[in-house]
């Protein structure tokens, strides 16, 4: 009786707190996936009263579109340099912070987080301004050094403009996983690096064979994440610094979907390449996985 | 003592299951019950009803149209409701509020609503996607296109009507229109409203104080940038982000010069007839951008930045001419530095003693297929379409209107009368409101930004927009 009673009154504890979180997940994620899969199968306008039902149409066109092909090149050019870019640097800075203790680590902390807190929209703004050939800082810092001023539009390229996206989003994104990886590091025992000093290891050694390994789990996390808001959520600092242009040379897949969803009145379209973002974000996710838990073994 | 335990575990785990779940709950019902308003013809509760704007203006709007009251409310009387949409922008509601006032002070019998604002075009999208759109719509801002309404079946046919169509005054209303409606194969769905114009400013300050001769055509504005860029300043910005810009002030009147000003081209290039892409006449109106691109005349910055920094960069001088749109003066009004003088000119890209071309720019107004009140929404158009309204929309937006009228003696913006007698005059070739496909708009716009960083020829631009316009015309 009294473990019957207990056994209710858990479940229903439980239930309190899956149930909401159930509910609110079909609300704002399994709904809007399933209506996102049920509008790319239609030629539909996004306005219209009408949508013809196509079936696989959609997908058949994306993948004779040499623009998609073009975007998902610039996504993972994006996440191969924002990986590389960010974790160098985070992981760099997290353990020039800790294990060198010097006295302005906690100040240059909160410096290099706070990027993290600007908006991406001010991020693109910020960025815009240092690009601009005319009045922009960078080629302002340029000319210093030359006899003539220097104009060089960084945003202009006839192709590889996409590369100039990269330092804003490295920049913005490498004070979360700073203080992601200080945390590891800081978890830590000392006497494992007391331990190696005695046994007459050096800091890159100390990096190489203690930190890595005992930060990893927190390394992989974050590059999944970082793989996950790129392939996501490039759109926004795509959208505000190029717009996708110029020529499609920096469209990604989001820019690329909101341009043919509610520009060019193509909204089951927009939605077939909404359906591509989830798949490849999904296989890329897997495969990621499979590849990062193999080094975990190798180290470990 | 652990029954209590339990009854306030209990308790308090219904209390978290079911606060956010009633939340959650009720929220999603207010979604609901707004989304069934907005749905339904007659939502009472909707945005803006003109009832108080109404009671504010009724004394001189009956003064003022005490003559059209009579005229409109002869022929019918209109009752029920009458629902408006229009986006406030650039121009502003001014006018709209002005206009609504009058008209309801003609009609008592009519429940006028007014659904306004800057992100009208959204709000009532479900309504448009559901099948009970508003009666009446203004197609300005964001989201809405008058060629993808036309083309989504979303606008009353008004070819019949629009032929025999007298205004409040009565008379014809085409007969007042300064440039005619767009045909969609040669039917009408939608009638301008704004009339304004693309084209080329500098400051003639500048020009007088340099001694610079102000162009009339292609020639002497090669000749006279290369002037300025001798002077050090860069002769030509425009923006690169929206390339529609340098199309419309730059390269679609172009293409009607090298066309002997025939505008027809570009009608069929509307309707995405390939052919028309393929004419001469578009690959010299190219060659003439790749002119100005290969002497240097093209800010390099232009590629990258957008409208807003390409008119600071104008008016500080940096570069001398700017392609633009008439509404440029207002809405730069707080960064012009003083002694600023807009010049102005619809076209450069004519031969020496061509005419002038004023690509317009403009919006429509137009009729739901949906409409439950057609009879209102026409008495609608017969109303604001008259001669009184031709100042008054000058006046009160600040841009010229497409009625055809003196606007010399009104309050308008002397820019704004400026314009009007450009494009009145007979020396000008008007082109009529075009709206391209939104694919071939996009390609070409793409694929000039291509052309002035060099990256395609005139013949590649070509073959690019060709392949888009074949592809919308499957």
């Amino acid at each position: 009786m009294k473990s019957g009673s207990s056994k209710l009154q858990r479940n229903i504890f439980i239930a309190s707190f899956i149930i909401p979180t159930f509910v609110f997940y079909c609300i704002f994620t399994v709904y809007p996936v399933i209506k996102g899969l049920y509008y790319s199968m239609f030629d539909w306008s996004g306005m219209s009263q009408n949508k013809e039902f196509v079936g696989f149409r959609n997908f058949k066109d994306l993948f004779h579109d040499p623009i998609i092909w073009k975007a998902i090149g610039n996504d993972y050019f994006l996440v191969v340099g924002k990986v590389i870019g960010i974790m160098v640097i985070a992981t760099f800075f997290a353990v020039a912070l800790t294990r060198f203790n010097f006295k302005l680590a906690g100040f240059l902390r909160s410096v290099y987080f706070i990027p993290n807190i600007l908006s991406v929209v001010v991020i693109g703004v910020l960025w815009n301004f240092i690009y601009n050939p005319q009045i922009g800082f960078l080629n302002g810092f340029l000319s210093l050094f030359t006899k003539e001023k220097v104009s060089i539009t960084w945003l202009g390229f006839t192709s590889h403009t996409i590369w100039m996206l990269l330092p804003p989003a490295i920049w913005a994104g490498i004070g979360f996983y700073m203080i992601l990886l200080i945390a590891a590091i800081q978890n830590i025992p000392d006497s494992l690096y007391e331990a190696s000093e005695l046994e007459g290891a050096g800091q890159w050694q100390q990096f190489r064979k203690i930190t890595v390994p005992l930060i990893w789990e927190q390394m992989k996390v974050s590059i999944l994440n970082i793989m996950m808001t790129t392939l996501n959520g490039s759109f926004v600092i795509v959208w505000i610094m190029t717009q996708g242009g110029p020529d499609n040379s920096t469209q990604v897949m989001g820019s690329y979907l909101y341009q043919m969803a509610f520009q060019q009145y193509h909204f089951g379209y927009g939605a077939s390449i909404g359906v591509l973002i989830l798949v490849l974000s999904l296989i890329t996710t897997v495969v990621l996985q499979r590849l990062l838990r193999h080094e975990t073994v190798e180290l470990g | 003592m652990i029954l209590k335990n339990k009854l306030a575990t209990l308790s308090l785990a219904t209390v978290l299951a079911v606060v956010p779940l009633t939340g959650c709950g009720s929220s999603s019902d207010n979604d609901n019950s707004s989304n069934q308003t907005n749905a339904s013809t007659n939502a009472s509760t909707n945005t803006n009803t003109s009832t108080n704007t109404s009671t504010n203006t009724s004394t001189d709007a009956t003064t003022n149209n005490s003559s059209t009251t009579d005229n409109a409310a002869t022929a019918t009387k209109l009752t029920g409701d009458f629902e408006i949409q229009y986006f406030v922008g650039g121009y502003g509601d001014k006018w709209w509020k002005k206009v609504i006032a009058d008209f309801k002070a003609a009609n008592p019998d009519l429940n006028i609503k007014e659904l306004a604002g800057p992100k009208i075009n959204d709000q009532t999208k479900p309504r448009w996607i559901g099948g009970t759109p508003p009666d009446f719509v203004y197609i300005d801002g964001p989201g809405l296109n008058d060629r993808q309404m036309v083309e989504d079946g979303q606008l009353e046919d008004l070819t019949e009507w629009l032929k025999t169509a007298k205004n409040v005054d009565g008379e014809l209303i085409t007969d007042l229109l300064a440039q005619p409606a767009q045909q969609y194969d040669g039917k009408t769905y939608n009638i301008p409203l704004v009339l304004n114009s693309w084209g080329v400013f500098w400051d003639k300050a500048l020009f007088k104080e340099k001694g610079w001769t102000e162009p009339q055509d292609f020639d002497q504005f090669l000749q006279v940038s290369d002037q300025i860029k001798g002077a050090g300043i860069t002769p030509f910005i425009h923006t690169g982000k929206y390339p529609y810009y340098i199309n419309g002030a730059i390269l679609l009147p172009a293409i009607v010069s090298e066309n002997n000003n025939d505008t027809s081209i570009l009608q069929d290039m509307g309707n995405s007839k390939v052919e028309a892409f393929q004419k001469p006449a578009v690959l010299a109106a190219l060659n003439k951008i790749v002119a100005l691109r290969d002497k240097g005349f093209i800010d390099k910055a232009s590629i990258q930045i957008n409208h807003t920094d390409s008119q600071m960069l104008f008016l500080q001088h940096k570069d001398a001419f700017i392609p633009n749109g008439l509404w440029l003066p207002n809405e730069m009004s707080k960064d012009i530095p003083g002694g600023f003088d807009f010049g102005f000119i619809p076209s450069v890209t004519q031969g020496a003693g061509g005419k002038v071309v004023a690509n317009t720019s403009t919006s429509t107004v137009a009729i739901a297929k949906n409409a439950k009140n057609k009879d209102a929404a026409k008495a609608f158009m017969q109303f604001i379409f008259s001669k009184a309204q031709a100042s008054q929309w000058a006046e009160l937006s600040g841009a010229p209107s497409n009625i055809k009228g003196d606007i010399s003696a009104s309050n308008a913006p002397s820019f704004v009368k400026d314009a009007a007698k450009y494009l009145t005059d007979a020396n000008t070739v008007v082109i009529p409101t075009i709206t391209f496909n939104a694919d071939v708009d996009k390609a070409m716009q793409d694929a000039t930004d291509a052309l002035t960083i060099g990256k395609i020829t005139p013949e590649e631009w070509v073959k690019r927009v060709t392949d888009v316009a074949a592809k919308v015309k499957q």
